[in-house]
């Protein structure tokens, strides 16, 4: 594998290493850091340790791995959230993470007004909101309620609502971490034709996911974590092979 | 300086948080705006049934306005604390509380205790103006200060943001700290002239002498607290009419910036941790 960015690299990912602590006891409070005499006990664990490959511009990645294999760690990596221990990432154009939708959302402001709040949030500027309003609504299609305040909505109309906002950012990396599973099937279609858009027009997409079916049906290609370490990457059928391959049988 | 064009380039987000702060907050209450002003309101008049009137502390007169109105000497010295005692303790949670915020989504930081100052200077605009109005009309001449005002506004906003700044990371850190702050905020603004004139505490001070045969005096510990300084200056812009003491000018514009510098190099140094201590 080679370090060098190349020009047709969206994401370059080098050597990159993430420390967690764990803590065996964490004094959060004036008072017991006073009384045992420290602010906390802890234990490193490397949630990264070392990670290389790079994330060619227009390709849909995929990010796979058991639970607490650091894949979720290294897309909050990636989208700047968590500064990696060492190595660095370089990431070409703009990045918005769908990590979770509808967060910063105002339950007292209307839906209009958390779409302005919501998109300067990722990254938007209110030029660019104001001429995706309509198109943000509709994909919502929650036309009929946008003037009224978020706590009236149903969970789903929310979730609709969020992730329309973070789809329309139109970033030039898109980082999505399993919340293709929302609203209804007709809801879920349309996000499916977004993603299908969006690749079109040679923008990035990087997925973090334990549904193998949607990864190999999406991705082109995907990375393998294990315990903090790459394992492999590569074209998607044959990654995901492995990773089925590797996993424990204790049904047997 | 590339941290400076990262946050200018947050402006927008910066404005859209501050309205929901200003527009979050009132929501759903019948008087909405108007409790920003109720508040102080009720404050001037406890503190002139208590201190003006049962207590019978008299401010000397304004010098060369010639007011001698005790309520509103007071709120030349307590509008703007009220704005700093805010921004302190809006500022300082304003991490805390959007903690899912920080952990979902790369913004640059600093627009959430900023905004906080924002909406808590939108409210302090609202009384001030209420308040050059109410000063006007019982005879001071403020039109000619305002441009001076502005600035030493601007200097307690840098103040009261550079300690906001400090204050939250302490507070993610340690949550106890709002709970403190919130105490020692109590014990500084009686250490600050508000409800009381400075005369008292220099009569106090001289009257003691050095503290235990040394020179240090009383009034000489007491100056060490800048809003002493700004309180003062406010009241000789506003109540007054006059030009304050350049020195004490001076004091207010080194604390300002040295807090308001001293803040932001603090908040940097932690910024990129903030999601994995929160």
């Amino acid at each position: 594998m080679t370090d060098t960015s190349s020009t047709t690299d969206a994401v370059t990912i080098n050597q990159v290493s993430k420390k967690f602590r764990l803590y065996q006891e964490r004094n959060q409070t004036l008072k017991s850091t006073i009384m045992r005499g420290r602010y906390a006990v802890h234990k490193d664990f490397w949630a990264l340790r070392d990670v290389s490959f790079s994330i060619p511009i227009g390709s849909t990645f995929g990010l796979i791995g058991r639970n607490g294999s650091g894949k979720s760690t290294l897309l909050r990596c990636i989208a700047k959230i968590y500064s990696p221990n060492s190595g660095t990432i370089k990431s070409k154009g703009r990045v918005a993470a769908l990590l979770e939708v509808g967060t910063g959302f105002h339950q007292e402001l209307s839906g209009r007004e958390n779409i302005f709040l919501n998109g300067s949030i990722l990254g938007m500027s209110s030029k660019e909101i104001k001429r995706r309003l309509d198109e943000i609504i509709e994909f919502s299609g929650v036309e009929n309620f946008i003037d009224q305040p978020v706590k009236n909505y149903s969970s789903g109309m929310f979730v609709r609502l969020g992730f329309a906002i973070a789809i329309n950012v139109d970033p030039d990396i898109l980082l999505v971490d399993e919340v293709l599973a929302v609203g209804d099937a007709e809801f879920q279609e349309k996000c499916e034709r977004k993603f299908v858009e969006f690749k079109k027009s040679g923008k990035t997409v990087i997925l973090v996911s334990h549904a193998m079916q949607t990864v190999g049906a999406m991705c082109d290609q995907v990375a393998l974590l294990e315990s903090g370490t790459l394992k492999q990457v590569g074209d998607s059928k044959a990654v995901i092979r492995t990773y089925l391959e590797s996993r424990p049988k204790d049904a047997n | 300086m590339k941290y400076a064009k990262e946050v200018f380039q947050s402006r927008e987000l910066l404005a859209y948080l501050t309205l929901k702060e200003i527009k979050g907050r009132y929501k759903r209450t019948f008087l909405g705006q108007l409790w920003s002003l109720l508040n102080p309101l009720a404050a001037m008049l406890i503190y002139t049934f208590v201190f003006g009137f049962i207590l019978k502390l008299t401010p000397k007169p304004g010098d060369p306005s010639g007011l001698d109105i005790f309520a509103l000497w007071l709120l030349c010295g307590l509008i703007p604390w009220v704005f700093l005692a805010t921004t302190i303790s809006q500022g300082m949670q304003s991490l805390v509380l959007n903690a899912n915020l920080i952990q979902k989504v790369y913004f640059s930081r600093i627009v959430l205790p900023l905004s906080a100052a924002g909406a808590a200077g939108f409210t302090w605009l609202f009384e001030m103006f209420v308040l050059i109005i109410a000063l006007s009309i019982f005879g001071a001449f403020v039109l000619p200060w305002i441009p001076y005002l502005v600035f030493v506004m601007l200097l307690l906003a840098l103040f009261a943001i550079g300690l906001s700044l400090m204050l939250a990371v302490a507070n993610v850190v340690f949550r106890d700290t709002e709970h403190f702050v919130g105490i020692l905020l109590q014990i500084w603004m009686y250490l600050t002239p508000i409800i009381y004139p400075n005369e008292v505490v220099e009569a106090a001070s001289n009257g003691l002498g050095g503290i235990l045969g040394t020179n240090l005096t009383v009034l000489g510990f007491y100056q060490w607290n800048p809003m002493v300084h700004f309180v003062n200056v406010f009241r000789a812009l506003m109540y007054d009419n006059r030009w304050p003491d350049p020195n004490e000018l001076l004091i207010c514009a080194i604390w300002a910036l040295a807090i308001f510098i001293v803040g932001v190099l603090v908040f940097r140094r932690n910024e990129s941790k903030l999601a994995e201590m929160l």
